[in-house]
């Protein structure tokens, strides 16, 4: 066994909710019996973007903002990887917004975890996107990722979870990475990760949450009715988690189904000369 | 007799009335076609070029447009010549004009035996040597549309070129056969409604001649078509890019050309996706290239500056345009070097290439490629708006000297034999082996945090230094393995020219006039312009009593690196600098180098 990179231990403070997260993809990684070696974490930045050091699997660091287009690039390179992103809401939804929204167009098997504390831990404790009107000055209402990956017609998986419900998250995640390793597009989970040093809420989320799937109306295939139910049980003053969207078609929907089919993806292809000669030769015969 | 005609003034110091004037022989030729956006300028540009091209001389083209769609002044050039050229002619020898705009702009470069055809519609002008002909109303009346104008005015020039006629409806042929059926047949009358009237008017027919060449089996294209080329065969498989003026033709080619192959093509939303999806790409495994230019380069400079501490390999197509911000986005200028140089944020190793032609464009993509995966950084292919859009007459791309390597690349056999795998290994040329994630009994931890040789975050000194050196010692490691610089006149020449990217096209042509004049120079053409190859460009320069760098910006850029390179040299460096837009023409650096005794 060659010695590779061992895992380091987290730097998080004792009870964050990144430590569930950590926990829990483990977990879901090995019910699904994913080699490691074909496991890529790309980390953001921010506390809960180093959880990639903690894992032994391969790992990327990303910039602040960015992990999700080098998330798209690994996985379109190398279709037959598991890909997982992961980061805070203010890598997310602040930074990284214009890849976030274009995250749920692209639709390529990845995963895509959020661990939403609604502040910038790792700066100590600013207001973030999510933070509620007051928290740190903030005078601006928070973000719905819900809502807004909602909002866009594409058929990806989308749910939320909370780190104080460890069972419940190892649910979504198994079925999501699962959506992804069928090919099937895009998923996105917004996890509640309390930051228990500037921002702890764990108490105050475990009254809050609310699982969708109890309410009268759920039906995770149907767009316009989650947006409503979503947006309905948060104007009520609770959180909706659960499973929000669920594509009807079991099909394989992800880009890099449409742009590689069952061809190996780039990573694989053979790129030596002498195998493409005759298609080189033919390109560059058609110049004039 | 029309307004138009009685314009047409003889050519003085030609032969008297009465006997026929014998037609003016050009060996290279330029001609402008200016009108508003729409009038086919390029059309017309395109047709000539053609025929040009079967005479077997080489041809240049370039485009004056506007960043806009339709409507605005755009002009189109196209030059022929005997000679191996890639600069636009500094004098025009016939105008083509749709509207007054284009009789203004042009006049001032026409030569002095230059002459006028235009479309004498809705404008007229009073200059001596021009023949006006109202294009737009004689197709619109017998072909119901006044758009094959620029057809007629084809017809027109190739009777005031003595072209022909088969020849000349030939390239029609060609250019619409693929249209066929009623575009080809309008274009084919528009051509003879054209040439009848042309025929008619005194003074046109015959006025020059074109002489031949023997540039055959050649082809016309694009640095931006060379670049899109030479990724293909140098095994790039993997594109992202965000469209901008002068780089967008790179990703429209490769969303032809990848695809095919088992490649990926994506354009991103911004550039701060095409550098990160190349770069996540890259860290899979694939061979990458994102292109842009100065504004997405800005936005680049964050993950390119992720890529040099996280070791990752990217080619970055920069194709300048004018700047700062949007600046004039059709316009040409070579601004982004000093920026490029120092890129980012902290200190990282880069290497930056920069292309003369197309045939350099397609062979320095393929050694970017190995570059960058042999040395585990960012290379950056520098181009400039005339290198990147203008057309060039070039010898055929050449796959035998392609090669790939791929550096240290991990195969899973040879990893399967390691004891250890370290991602960042110190090793003594700076460049650690490289094994993809999918590699069995091993993981790739890569991070833009400072990290120890695992790949793990650290903060410890003593393993800061030693990353830093090993990471910015590579630009001494790879110093031989560069692409060397082109040395072209006598070496016993004492006056020196430097340049890179397209303005080696007027600097070449410039060097040849210097000679005429009897000022001998040596041209050194910087290939690799950084880090400053300090061991081909000092000898150089103590062979010389004095050198003139010349670019395309206001500050000499490329000059105050080789000042900061080699400040012992620093007296004998001058700079001939332009930053109007526009290209050099060969008499503008003629002008500005002085001789030696």
């Amino acid at each position: 066994m060659v010695q590779s990179a061992k895992p380091a231990q987290p730097i998080w403070c004792p009870g964050c909710g990144d430590f569930g997260v950590l926990a829990t993809i483990k977990r879901a990684a090995a019910g699904l019996s994913i080699p490691t070696h074909d496991f890529v974490l790309v980390g953001g930045i921010g506390c809960s973007g180093s959880i990639h050091n903690f894992m032994d699997v391969n790992g990327i660091h990303a910039v602040h903002g960015r992990l999700l287009a080098q998330a798209v690039g690994v996985k379109l390179a190398n279709p037959s990887l598991t890909v997982v992103a992961a980061g805070g809401d203010g890598d997310g939804y602040a930074i990284g917004m214009g890849h976030f929204i274009h995250a749920f167009k692209k639709n390529v098997s990845i995963l895509y975890i959020v661990m939403n504390n609604e502040t910038y831990g790792l700066t100590k404790g600013q207001a973030s996107p999510t933070s509620e009107i007051g928290f740190e000055g903030n005078v601006e209402p928070p973000f719905m990722s819900i809502l807004t990956a909602l909002s866009i017609p594409a058929p990806n998986f989308i749910a939320r979870t909370f780190s104080g419900d460890p069972k419940g998250m190892l649910a979504v995640l198994t079925e999501a990475l699962k959506f992804n390793r069928e090919g099937r597009g895009f998923a996105f989970v917004e996890d509640l990760s309390p930051c228990v040093t500037y921002n702890d809420t764990y108490k105050l989320w475990r009254e809050k949450v609310l699982d969708v799937s109890t309410l009268a109306g759920y039906d995770p295939t149907d767009r316009k009715a989650m947006f409503r139910l979503c947006l309905e049980t948060t104007e009520s003053g609770r959180i909706p988690v659960g499973v929000m969207h669920r594509p009807k078609v079991a099909g394989r929907d992800g880009l890099e189904v449409k742009l590689v089919g069952d061809g190996p993806g780039p990573v694989r292809t053979d790129i030596g000369l002498e195998t493409n000669l005759p298609a080189y030769h033919k390109l560059l015969a058609g110049l004039s | 007799m029309s307004p138009a005609a009685a314009q047409i003034a003889p050519l003085p110091d030609q032969s008297g009335p009465g006997s026929p004037r014998p037609p003016l022989e050009l060996n290279d030729v330029s001609v402008m076609i200016g009108g508003q956006g729409g009038d086919g300028t390029l059309t017309v540009s395109d047709l000539l070029g053609r025929y040009f091209r079967k005479k077997g001389l080489y041809v240049y083209t370039s485009r004056n447009v506007l960043s806009r769609i339709r409507g605005g002044h755009a002009d189109a050039s196209v030059r022929a010549s005997q000679d191996p050229i890639a600069a636009v002619k500094s004098q025009v020898d016939v105008l083509v004009a749709f509207d007054n705009e284009a009789v203004e702009m042009g006049k001032a470069e026409l030569a002095p035996h230059g002459f006028i055809i235009y479309d004498s519609t809705t404008f007229h002008i009073a200059e001596p040597h021009s023949a006006g002909f109202p294009f737009a109303t004689m197709v619109g009346g017998s072909l119901g549309q006044p758009i094959f104008k620029n057809t007629a005015a084809y017809g027109a020039l190739s009777v005031l070129f003595g072209l022909d006629p088969a020849q000349t409806r030939g390239v029609i042929e060609e250019r619409f056969k693929r249209r066929g059926g009623e575009a080809l047949d309008k274009n084919l009358k528009a051509l003879e409604i054209g040439r009848k009237a042309a025929l008619a008017m005194p003074g046109v027919e015959n006025r020059f001649s074109i002489a031949s060449g023997d540039a055959h089996n050649m082809i016309l294209t694009t640095g931006n078509q060379a670049v899109a080329l030479g990724f293909v065969v140098g095994g790039g498989r993997f594109f992202a890019g965000y469209p901008i003026t002068p780089a967008t033709e790179i990703l429209e080619y490769l969303q032809r050309y990848l695809p095919p192959l088992g490649g990926v093509v994506r354009q991103a939303e911004d550039e701060l996706a095409s550098i990160n999806m190349v770069i996540g790409a890259s860290y899979a495994g694939a061979r990458v290239m994102t292109s842009t230019s100065g504004p997405g380069l800005a936005l680049m400079s964050e993950g390119i500056s992720h890529a040099g501490i996280a070791e990752i390999p990217v080619v970055i197509a920069d194709c300048q345009r004018v700047g700062p911000s949007t600046g004039q986005p059709t316009r040409h200028e070579q601004s982004d070097l000093s920026h490029l140089a120092n890129l980012g944020h902290g200190e990282y190793p880069r290497f930056i290439l920069a292309p003369a032609d197309p045939v350099d464009c397609f062979d320095l993509t393929v050694d970017a490629l190995n570059l960058a995966e042999r040395w585990r950084l960012p290379v950056i292919l520098l181009l400039d708006q005339a290198l990147s859009q203008n057309t060039a007459t070039s010898p055929r791309f050449d796959l035998s000297k392609v090669r790939i390597d791929r550096g240290k690349r991990l195969t899973p056999e040879a990893v399967a034999k390691l004891a250890h795998y370290k991602v960042y290994e110190f090793a003594s040329d700076g460049v650690s082996a490289y094994a993809p994630p999918g590699t069995p009994g091993i993981w790739a931890e890569v991070t833009g945090n400072e990290h120890d040789e695992w790949g793990h975050v650290s903060v410890n000194s003593t393993n800061r230094y030693r990353m830093m050196k090993k990471r910015m010692e590579k630009m001494v490691h790879a110093r031989a393995e560069l692409p060397p610089c082109r040395f072209y006149g006598p070496p016993t020449a004492k006056v020196g020219l430097i340049g890179f990217g397209s303005t080696s096209g007027p600097i070449l042509e410039a060097q040849r006039l210097l000679e005429h004049r009897g000022t001998p120079t040596r041209y050194l053409q910087a290939r690799t312009v950084f880090p400053v190859p300090v061991h081909e460009i000092d000898p150089f320069l103590k062979e010389v009593e004095v050198a003139y760098i010349i670019e395309h910006n206001y500050t000499g850029q490329f000059a105050r690196l080789l000042r900061e390179a080699m400040p012992w040299h620093h007296a004998k460096l001058r700079s001939i600098l332009k930053y109007d837009g526009l290209t050099f023409r060969a008499p503008q650096i003629v002008a500005e180098v002085k001789g030696v005794s």
